[in-house]
Protein backbone atom coordinates (compact mmCIF):
# COMPACT_ATOMS: atom_id res chain seq x y z
CA UNK A 1 0.00 0.00 0.00
CA UNK A 2 1.28 3.37 -0.92
CA UNK A 3 2.08 5.12 2.35
CA UNK A 4 0.56 8.43 1.44
CA UNK A 5 -2.84 9.98 1.47
CA UNK A 6 -2.94 13.56 0.39
CA UNK A 7 -6.31 14.47 1.72
CA UNK A 8 -8.35 13.23 4.58
CA UNK A 9 -11.60 14.97 5.26
CA UNK A 10 -14.93 13.93 6.74
CA UNK A 11 -13.40 14.64 10.10
CA UNK A 12 -16.65 15.18 11.89
CA UNK A 13 -17.52 11.59 11.19
CA UNK A 14 -14.39 10.09 12.69
CA UNK A 15 -13.75 12.16 15.80
CA UNK A 16 -15.01 12.09 19.29
CA UNK A 17 -16.71 8.75 19.67
CA UNK A 18 -16.53 7.06 23.05
CA UNK A 19 -16.13 3.31 22.75
CA UNK A 20 -14.26 2.65 25.95
CA UNK A 21 -14.33 4.47 29.22
CA UNK A 22 -11.14 6.18 30.41
CA UNK A 23 -10.44 9.73 31.50
CA UNK A 24 -9.22 11.76 28.56
CA UNK A 25 -6.77 13.71 30.72
CA UNK A 26 -4.91 10.51 31.60
CA UNK A 27 -3.82 9.85 28.04
CA UNK A 28 -0.14 9.06 28.10
CA UNK A 29 2.09 10.23 25.32
CA UNK A 30 5.64 8.95 25.73
CA UNK A 31 6.69 7.71 29.21
CA UNK A 32 4.36 8.82 31.99
CA UNK A 33 4.68 11.44 34.64
CA UNK A 34 3.26 14.21 32.52
CA UNK A 35 1.34 17.06 34.08
CA UNK A 36 -1.25 18.80 31.96
CA UNK A 37 -0.62 22.54 31.72
CA UNK A 38 -2.38 25.49 30.10
CA UNK A 39 0.18 28.08 29.04
CA UNK A 40 -1.10 31.50 28.08
CA UNK A 41 -0.87 32.73 24.51
CA UNK A 42 -1.04 35.84 22.39
CA UNK A 43 -2.40 36.12 18.84
CA UNK A 44 -0.05 37.43 16.15
CA UNK A 45 -1.36 38.82 12.86
CA UNK A 46 1.17 40.32 10.47
CA UNK A 47 0.80 41.37 6.85
CA UNK A 48 -2.13 39.50 5.34
CA UNK A 49 -2.39 37.08 8.27
CA UNK A 50 -5.81 36.66 9.88
CA UNK A 51 -6.70 34.64 12.98
CA UNK A 52 -10.25 33.58 13.79
CA UNK A 53 -10.21 31.27 16.80
CA UNK A 54 -8.19 28.26 15.65
CA UNK A 55 -8.49 29.12 11.94
CA UNK A 56 -5.38 30.79 10.51
CA UNK A 57 -5.35 32.44 7.09
CA UNK A 58 -2.83 34.05 4.79
CA UNK A 59 -4.98 35.90 2.30
CA UNK A 60 -2.28 37.12 -0.10
CA UNK A 61 0.34 35.61 -2.39
CA UNK A 62 2.99 38.12 -1.33
CA UNK A 63 6.35 36.33 -1.41
CA UNK A 64 8.17 38.80 0.82
CA UNK A 65 7.82 40.44 4.19
CA UNK A 66 6.18 39.23 7.36
CA UNK A 67 3.00 37.32 6.49
CA UNK A 68 1.78 35.37 9.49
CA UNK A 69 -1.26 34.26 11.46
CA UNK A 70 -0.20 32.50 14.65
CA UNK A 71 -0.66 31.79 18.33
CA UNK A 72 2.46 32.41 20.42
CA UNK A 73 2.52 30.53 23.74
CA UNK A 74 4.30 31.36 26.98
CA UNK A 75 8.07 30.97 27.30
CA UNK A 76 9.58 27.94 29.09
CA UNK A 77 13.15 27.54 30.20
CA UNK A 78 13.72 23.96 31.27
CA UNK A 79 12.36 20.49 31.90
CA UNK A 80 10.48 18.49 29.30
CA UNK A 81 7.51 19.91 27.38
CA UNK A 82 5.00 18.29 25.13
CA UNK A 83 2.72 19.89 22.55
CA UNK A 84 -0.18 18.09 20.88
CA UNK A 85 -2.50 19.38 18.19
CA UNK A 86 -4.18 18.44 14.95
CA UNK A 87 -4.21 20.54 11.82
CA UNK A 88 -6.06 20.45 8.55
CA UNK A 89 -4.86 22.53 5.61
CA UNK A 90 -8.22 23.40 4.06
CA UNK A 91 -6.76 25.37 1.15
CA UNK A 92 -3.25 25.90 -0.14
CA UNK A 93 -2.81 27.72 -3.41
CA UNK A 94 0.57 28.91 -2.20
CA UNK A 95 3.43 26.78 -0.94
CA UNK A 96 5.95 26.25 1.87
CA UNK A 97 3.85 27.45 4.78
CA UNK A 98 5.12 26.87 8.32
CA UNK A 99 2.51 25.25 10.55
CA UNK A 100 4.23 24.75 13.90
CA UNK A 101 7.40 26.15 15.42
CA UNK A 102 9.46 25.58 18.53
CA UNK A 103 11.16 28.95 18.91
CA UNK A 104 14.53 29.39 20.64
CA UNK A 105 13.88 32.74 22.25
CA UNK A 106 17.30 33.07 23.88
CA UNK A 107 19.12 31.64 20.86
CA UNK A 108 18.91 31.78 17.11
CA UNK A 109 15.13 32.08 16.74
CA UNK A 110 13.03 29.47 14.91
CA UNK A 111 14.79 26.34 16.12
CA UNK A 112 12.27 23.82 14.72
CA UNK A 113 9.72 24.59 11.99
CA UNK A 114 7.21 22.10 10.61
CA UNK A 115 6.05 23.27 7.20
CA UNK A 116 3.96 22.02 4.28
CA UNK A 117 4.77 22.20 0.60
CA UNK A 118 2.25 22.44 -2.19
CA UNK A 119 1.22 18.85 -2.79
CA UNK A 120 1.35 17.90 0.84
CA UNK A 121 4.91 17.04 1.82
CA UNK A 122 5.48 17.92 5.46
CA UNK A 123 9.09 18.88 6.09
CA UNK A 124 11.42 20.30 8.71
CA UNK A 125 12.52 23.71 7.42
CA UNK A 126 15.96 23.42 9.03
CA UNK A 127 17.62 20.53 7.24
CA UNK A 128 14.72 19.93 4.87
CA UNK A 129 13.95 16.43 6.15
CA UNK A 130 10.69 15.08 4.84
CA UNK A 131 8.50 14.16 7.78
CA UNK A 132 5.38 12.88 6.08
CA UNK A 133 3.43 13.06 2.86
CA UNK A 134 0.09 13.11 4.65
CA UNK A 135 -0.28 16.85 5.00
CA UNK A 136 -2.13 18.15 1.99
CA UNK A 137 -5.29 20.07 1.61
CA UNK A 138 -8.01 18.46 3.63
CA UNK A 139 -5.82 16.09 5.62
CA UNK A 140 -6.28 15.89 9.37
CA UNK A 141 -2.81 15.35 10.81
CA UNK A 142 -1.89 14.97 14.47
CA UNK A 143 1.38 16.46 15.67
CA UNK A 144 3.17 15.78 18.97
CA UNK A 145 6.45 17.48 19.82
CA UNK A 146 8.41 16.39 22.89
CA UNK A 147 11.13 18.82 23.91
CA UNK A 148 13.72 17.90 26.52
CA UNK A 149 15.40 21.27 26.90
CA UNK A 150 19.15 20.91 26.64
CA UNK A 151 18.90 17.39 25.23
CA UNK A 152 16.51 16.54 22.38
CA UNK A 153 13.44 17.61 20.40
CA UNK A 154 11.27 14.86 18.89
CA UNK A 155 8.40 15.25 16.42
CA UNK A 156 5.68 12.64 15.96
CA UNK A 157 3.29 12.75 13.00
CA UNK A 158 0.15 10.66 13.52
CA UNK A 159 1.87 8.86 16.39
CA UNK A 160 5.05 7.92 14.48
CA UNK A 161 8.46 9.41 15.26
CA UNK A 162 9.55 11.39 12.19
CA UNK A 163 12.23 13.81 13.39
CA UNK A 164 14.82 13.96 16.16
CA UNK A 165 16.90 17.06 16.74
CA UNK A 166 19.53 17.87 19.39
CA UNK A 167 18.45 20.73 21.65
CA UNK A 168 20.51 23.43 23.31
CA UNK A 169 19.50 24.94 26.62
CA UNK A 170 17.87 28.32 27.05
CA UNK A 171 14.35 29.69 26.73
CA UNK A 172 11.83 28.45 24.14
CA UNK A 173 8.18 28.80 23.22
CA UNK A 174 5.64 27.02 21.02
CA UNK A 175 3.86 28.68 18.09
CA UNK A 176 1.39 27.34 15.57
CA UNK A 177 -0.82 28.67 12.80
CA UNK A 178 0.18 29.66 9.26
CA UNK A 179 3.42 31.50 8.56
CA UNK A 180 5.15 32.25 5.25
CA UNK A 181 8.64 30.68 5.15
CA UNK A 182 11.49 32.53 3.45
CA UNK A 183 10.80 30.78 0.15
CA UNK A 184 7.04 30.42 0.48
CA UNK A 185 3.84 32.35 -0.08
CA UNK A 186 0.10 32.12 0.54
CA UNK A 187 -2.79 31.99 0.17
CA UNK A 188 -3.39 29.32 2.75
CA UNK A 189 -5.99 28.38 5.32
CA UNK A 190 -5.11 26.09 8.22
CA UNK A 191 -7.53 24.86 10.88
CA UNK A 192 -6.06 23.62 14.17
CA UNK A 193 -7.87 21.60 16.85
CA UNK A 194 -7.23 19.54 19.98
CA UNK A 195 -4.43 21.71 21.34
CA UNK A 196 -2.91 20.33 24.57
CA UNK A 197 0.29 20.86 26.53
CA UNK A 198 2.08 18.84 29.20
CA UNK A 199 5.26 19.24 31.22
CA UNK A 200 7.36 17.11 33.58
CA UNK B 1 2.57 24.34 -21.25
CA UNK B 2 -0.80 24.16 -23.02
CA UNK B 3 -3.45 22.40 -21.06
CA UNK B 4 -4.72 19.12 -22.44
CA UNK B 5 -8.07 17.61 -21.63
CA UNK B 6 -8.25 13.87 -21.22
CA UNK B 7 -11.54 12.10 -21.47
CA UNK B 8 -12.64 8.96 -19.77
CA UNK B 9 -11.00 5.77 -21.00
CA UNK B 10 -13.05 3.40 -23.15
CA UNK B 11 -15.91 1.80 -21.40
CA UNK B 12 -14.31 -1.61 -21.82
CA UNK B 13 -11.82 -0.71 -19.10
CA UNK B 14 -14.56 0.24 -16.71
CA UNK B 15 -16.42 -2.96 -17.54
CA UNK B 16 -13.32 -4.99 -16.88
CA UNK B 17 -13.04 -3.43 -13.48
CA UNK B 18 -16.67 -4.03 -12.72
CA UNK B 19 -16.87 -7.62 -13.99
CA UNK B 20 -15.87 -9.36 -10.78
CA UNK B 21 -19.04 -8.00 -9.22
CA UNK B 22 -21.22 -8.97 -12.20
CA UNK B 23 -20.61 -12.67 -12.70
CA UNK B 24 -23.63 -14.85 -13.35
CA UNK B 25 -23.20 -16.77 -10.12
CA UNK B 26 -23.05 -14.64 -7.04
CA UNK B 27 -19.71 -15.25 -5.35
CA UNK B 28 -19.70 -16.69 -1.89
CA UNK B 29 -18.75 -13.88 0.49
CA UNK B 30 -15.29 -14.32 1.91
CA UNK B 31 -15.17 -14.83 5.66
CA UNK B 32 -14.56 -11.75 7.75
CA UNK B 33 -12.02 -11.48 10.52
CA UNK B 34 -12.23 -8.76 13.14
CA UNK B 35 -9.53 -6.15 13.45
CA UNK B 36 -6.46 -7.49 15.22
CA UNK B 37 -3.34 -5.72 16.44
CA UNK B 38 0.07 -7.10 17.38
CA UNK B 39 3.12 -5.42 18.85
CA UNK B 40 5.85 -6.73 16.52
CA UNK B 41 8.61 -4.63 18.10
CA UNK B 42 8.37 -2.45 21.21
CA UNK B 43 7.35 0.50 19.00
CA UNK B 44 5.81 -1.05 15.85
CA UNK B 45 2.21 -2.24 15.65
CA UNK B 46 0.85 -4.46 12.87
CA UNK B 47 -2.86 -4.49 12.19
CA UNK B 48 -4.82 -6.96 10.07
CA UNK B 49 -8.41 -7.76 9.23
CA UNK B 50 -10.59 -9.18 6.48
CA UNK B 51 -14.05 -8.07 5.37
CA UNK B 52 -15.97 -10.41 3.13
CA UNK B 53 -18.96 -8.14 2.56
CA UNK B 54 -19.15 -7.59 -1.21
CA UNK B 55 -20.55 -4.06 -1.04
CA UNK B 56 -17.74 -2.62 1.07
CA UNK B 57 -15.34 -0.53 -1.05
CA UNK B 58 -12.76 0.02 1.65
CA UNK B 59 -12.05 1.13 5.20
CA UNK B 60 -10.87 4.16 7.10
CA UNK B 61 -8.29 3.19 9.72
CA UNK B 62 -8.39 5.49 12.77
CA UNK B 63 -6.15 5.76 15.82
CA UNK B 64 -6.19 7.49 19.17
CA UNK B 65 -3.96 7.52 22.23
CA UNK B 66 -6.86 7.86 24.64
CA UNK B 67 -9.66 5.35 24.63
CA UNK B 68 -12.21 8.14 24.51
CA UNK B 69 -10.50 9.74 21.51
CA UNK B 70 -10.26 11.97 19.68
CA UNK B 71 -9.60 9.60 16.82
CA UNK B 72 -7.44 10.65 13.86
CA UNK B 73 -7.79 8.97 10.46
CA UNK B 74 -4.52 7.28 9.56
CA UNK B 75 -5.44 6.28 6.04
CA UNK B 76 -8.25 5.43 3.66
CA UNK B 77 -7.56 1.88 2.52
CA UNK B 78 -8.99 0.19 -0.57
CA UNK B 79 -10.90 -3.05 -0.22
CA UNK B 80 -7.95 -5.24 -1.16
CA UNK B 81 -5.80 -3.84 1.68
CA UNK B 82 -6.10 -5.93 4.84
CA UNK B 83 -2.89 -5.08 6.72
CA UNK B 84 -1.26 -1.90 8.00
CA UNK B 85 1.95 -1.24 9.93
CA UNK B 86 2.01 1.76 12.28
CA UNK B 87 5.74 2.29 12.79
CA UNK B 88 8.13 4.11 15.16
CA UNK B 89 5.46 4.84 17.72
CA UNK B 90 5.60 6.90 20.86
CA UNK B 91 7.04 4.67 23.61
CA UNK B 92 5.00 3.67 26.65
CA UNK B 93 1.86 4.94 24.98
CA UNK B 94 -1.48 3.19 24.53
CA UNK B 95 -2.72 3.13 20.95
CA UNK B 96 -6.36 2.40 20.14
CA UNK B 97 -7.45 1.47 16.59
CA UNK B 98 -10.73 0.95 14.80
CA UNK B 99 -11.93 0.58 11.20
CA UNK B 100 -14.83 2.27 9.53
CA UNK B 101 -16.26 0.79 6.33
CA UNK B 102 -17.10 2.96 3.33
CA UNK B 103 -19.26 2.19 0.31
CA UNK B 104 -20.11 3.85 -2.99
CA UNK B 105 -19.67 3.65 -6.76
CA UNK B 106 -16.76 5.00 -8.80
CA UNK B 107 -16.74 6.94 -12.06
CA UNK B 108 -15.30 5.65 -15.31
CA UNK B 109 -11.51 6.04 -15.22
CA UNK B 110 -9.38 8.55 -17.04
CA UNK B 111 -5.74 7.99 -17.96
CA UNK B 112 -3.15 10.76 -17.50
CA UNK B 113 0.39 10.74 -18.93
CA UNK B 114 2.33 13.68 -17.53
CA UNK B 115 5.26 15.27 -19.38
CA UNK B 116 8.69 14.15 -18.20
CA UNK B 117 10.73 16.23 -15.79
CA UNK B 118 9.79 18.76 -13.17
CA UNK B 119 7.67 21.91 -13.39
CA UNK B 120 9.54 24.96 -14.67
CA UNK B 121 10.13 27.96 -12.44
CA UNK B 122 7.33 29.69 -14.31
CA UNK B 123 5.07 26.73 -13.60
CA UNK B 124 6.00 26.81 -9.91
CA UNK B 125 5.32 30.51 -9.66
CA UNK B 126 2.09 30.45 -11.63
CA UNK B 127 -1.20 30.75 -9.76
CA UNK B 128 -2.39 27.41 -8.48
CA UNK B 129 -5.95 28.52 -7.94
CA UNK B 130 -7.08 25.29 -9.64
CA UNK B 131 -5.57 23.26 -6.81
CA UNK B 132 -8.00 23.65 -3.86
CA UNK B 133 -11.02 21.34 -3.86
CA UNK B 134 -14.18 23.25 -4.66
CA UNK B 135 -17.84 22.99 -5.50
CA UNK B 136 -18.10 24.65 -8.91
CA UNK B 137 -20.90 27.16 -9.37
CA UNK B 138 -23.59 26.58 -11.93
CA UNK B 139 -26.76 24.55 -12.41
CA UNK B 140 -26.88 20.99 -11.18
CA UNK B 141 -28.50 17.97 -12.69
CA UNK B 142 -30.66 15.45 -10.92
CA UNK B 143 -29.01 13.67 -8.04
CA UNK B 144 -29.75 10.32 -6.47
CA UNK B 145 -29.20 8.86 -3.03
CA UNK B 146 -26.20 6.58 -2.67
CA UNK B 147 -27.81 4.68 0.17
CA UNK B 148 -30.74 3.52 -1.95
CA UNK B 149 -29.22 3.27 -5.41
CA UNK B 150 -26.22 3.88 -7.62
CA UNK B 151 -25.11 7.44 -8.30
CA UNK B 152 -21.55 7.23 -9.54
CA UNK B 153 -19.80 10.51 -10.37
CA UNK B 154 -19.89 11.23 -14.10
CA UNK B 155 -17.95 13.06 -16.80
CA UNK B 156 -14.56 12.83 -15.12
CA UNK B 157 -12.07 15.11 -16.91
CA UNK B 158 -8.37 15.64 -16.28
CA UNK B 159 -6.42 18.68 -17.49
CA UNK B 160 -2.63 18.64 -17.27
CA UNK B 161 -1.48 21.92 -15.71
CA UNK B 162 2.27 21.24 -15.61
CA UNK B 163 4.75 18.37 -15.22
CA UNK B 164 3.42 17.53 -11.73
CA UNK B 165 -0.02 19.09 -11.75
CA UNK B 166 -3.42 17.75 -12.80
CA UNK B 167 -6.81 19.42 -12.49
CA UNK B 168 -9.80 17.09 -12.20
CA UNK B 169 -13.49 17.91 -12.63
CA UNK B 170 -16.52 15.65 -12.52
CA UNK B 171 -20.31 15.69 -12.20
CA UNK B 172 -21.70 15.07 -8.74
CA UNK B 173 -24.65 12.70 -9.21
CA UNK B 174 -25.27 11.87 -5.56
CA UNK B 175 -27.36 13.69 -2.98
CA UNK B 176 -26.20 12.13 0.26
CA UNK B 177 -22.48 11.45 -0.05
CA UNK B 178 -20.13 11.88 2.91
CA UNK B 179 -17.38 12.79 0.46
CA UNK B 180 -15.45 11.67 -2.58
CA UNK B 181 -12.29 9.65 -3.04
CA UNK B 182 -9.88 10.37 -5.86
CA UNK B 183 -8.33 6.99 -6.65
CA UNK B 184 -5.14 6.22 -8.58
CA UNK B 185 -3.82 3.15 -10.37
CA UNK B 186 -0.22 3.65 -11.42
CA UNK B 187 0.98 2.11 -14.65
CA UNK B 188 2.29 -1.31 -13.75
CA UNK B 189 0.50 -1.12 -10.44
CA UNK B 190 -2.32 -3.29 -9.22
CA UNK B 191 -5.64 -2.07 -7.93
CA UNK B 192 -6.90 1.48 -7.50
CA UNK B 193 -5.95 3.14 -4.23
CA UNK B 194 -7.27 6.32 -2.60
CA UNK B 195 -5.04 9.32 -3.18
CA UNK B 196 -7.26 12.12 -1.90
CA UNK B 197 -10.42 12.43 0.13
CA UNK B 198 -12.73 15.33 -0.58
CA UNK B 199 -15.69 16.97 1.09
CA UNK B 200 -19.31 16.42 0.03
CA UNK B 201 -20.45 18.40 -3.04
CA UNK B 202 -16.87 18.92 -4.26
CA UNK B 203 -16.61 18.45 -8.03
CA UNK B 204 -13.20 19.97 -8.79
CA UNK B 205 -9.76 19.44 -7.34
CA UNK B 206 -6.11 19.66 -8.26
CA UNK B 207 -3.43 17.08 -7.54
CA UNK B 208 0.33 17.52 -7.29
CA UNK B 209 1.79 14.15 -8.19
CA UNK B 210 4.77 12.26 -6.82
CA UNK B 211 7.61 10.98 -9.03
CA UNK B 212 6.11 7.50 -9.46
CA UNK B 213 2.81 8.93 -10.69
CA UNK B 214 3.81 10.21 -14.15
CA UNK B 215 1.62 7.62 -15.82
CA UNK B 216 -1.56 6.57 -14.09
CA UNK B 217 -5.30 6.14 -14.33
CA UNK B 218 -7.66 7.96 -12.00
CA UNK B 219 -11.29 7.67 -11.01
CA UNK B 220 -13.57 9.37 -8.49
CA UNK B 221 -15.71 7.47 -6.01
CA UNK B 222 -18.70 8.90 -4.17
CA UNK B 223 -18.72 7.43 -0.69
CA UNK B 224 -20.88 6.99 2.35
CA UNK B 225 -19.33 6.05 5.66
CA UNK B 226 -20.68 2.97 7.39
CA UNK B 227 -20.33 1.04 10.57
CA UNK B 228 -17.25 0.99 12.77
CA UNK B 229 -15.38 -2.10 13.92
CA UNK B 230 -14.61 -2.92 17.50
CA UNK B 231 -11.68 -1.04 18.99
CA UNK B 232 -8.38 -2.77 19.73
CA UNK B 233 -5.70 -1.39 22.03
CA UNK B 234 -2.04 -2.02 22.65
CA UNK B 235 0.60 -0.28 24.74
CA UNK B 236 4.04 0.25 23.27
CA UNK B 237 7.27 -0.49 25.13
CA UNK B 238 10.54 1.39 25.43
Amino acid sequence: MHARLRTLVVTTAVCGSSLLAAPHALAEVEPGGWQSVSPTHTVQERGCGQVDGLTFRLTCSTASGDQRAERRYATYTGGTRQFEGSFRVTSLSGTRISLKQTFHESGSGPYFMLAVERGGRLYAVHGGATLSTAGTVGATVRVNTVHEVGREHRTYINGSLKHTYASPGGSFYDKFGAYRTNSGSGPATVEWSGIRFWRK
Amino acid sequence: MPARTLRAAPAVLFLALALPACSATAPTPAPSQPLRAALVTPTDIDLNWTDGRPDVAGHVLEFATAETGPYTPLQYLARHVTTYRHPDLMPHTTFVYRLRAYRGPASAPVRVDLPPGKPTAADENSPHDWLPPRDRPGPRGARHALRTGSAAPGELRAVIKHANGIHFTWRDNSSDEDGFLLEIRRTGGGAYEPVAVLDPDVDSTGLITLPDEKHASYRVRALVLGERSQAVRLTTGE
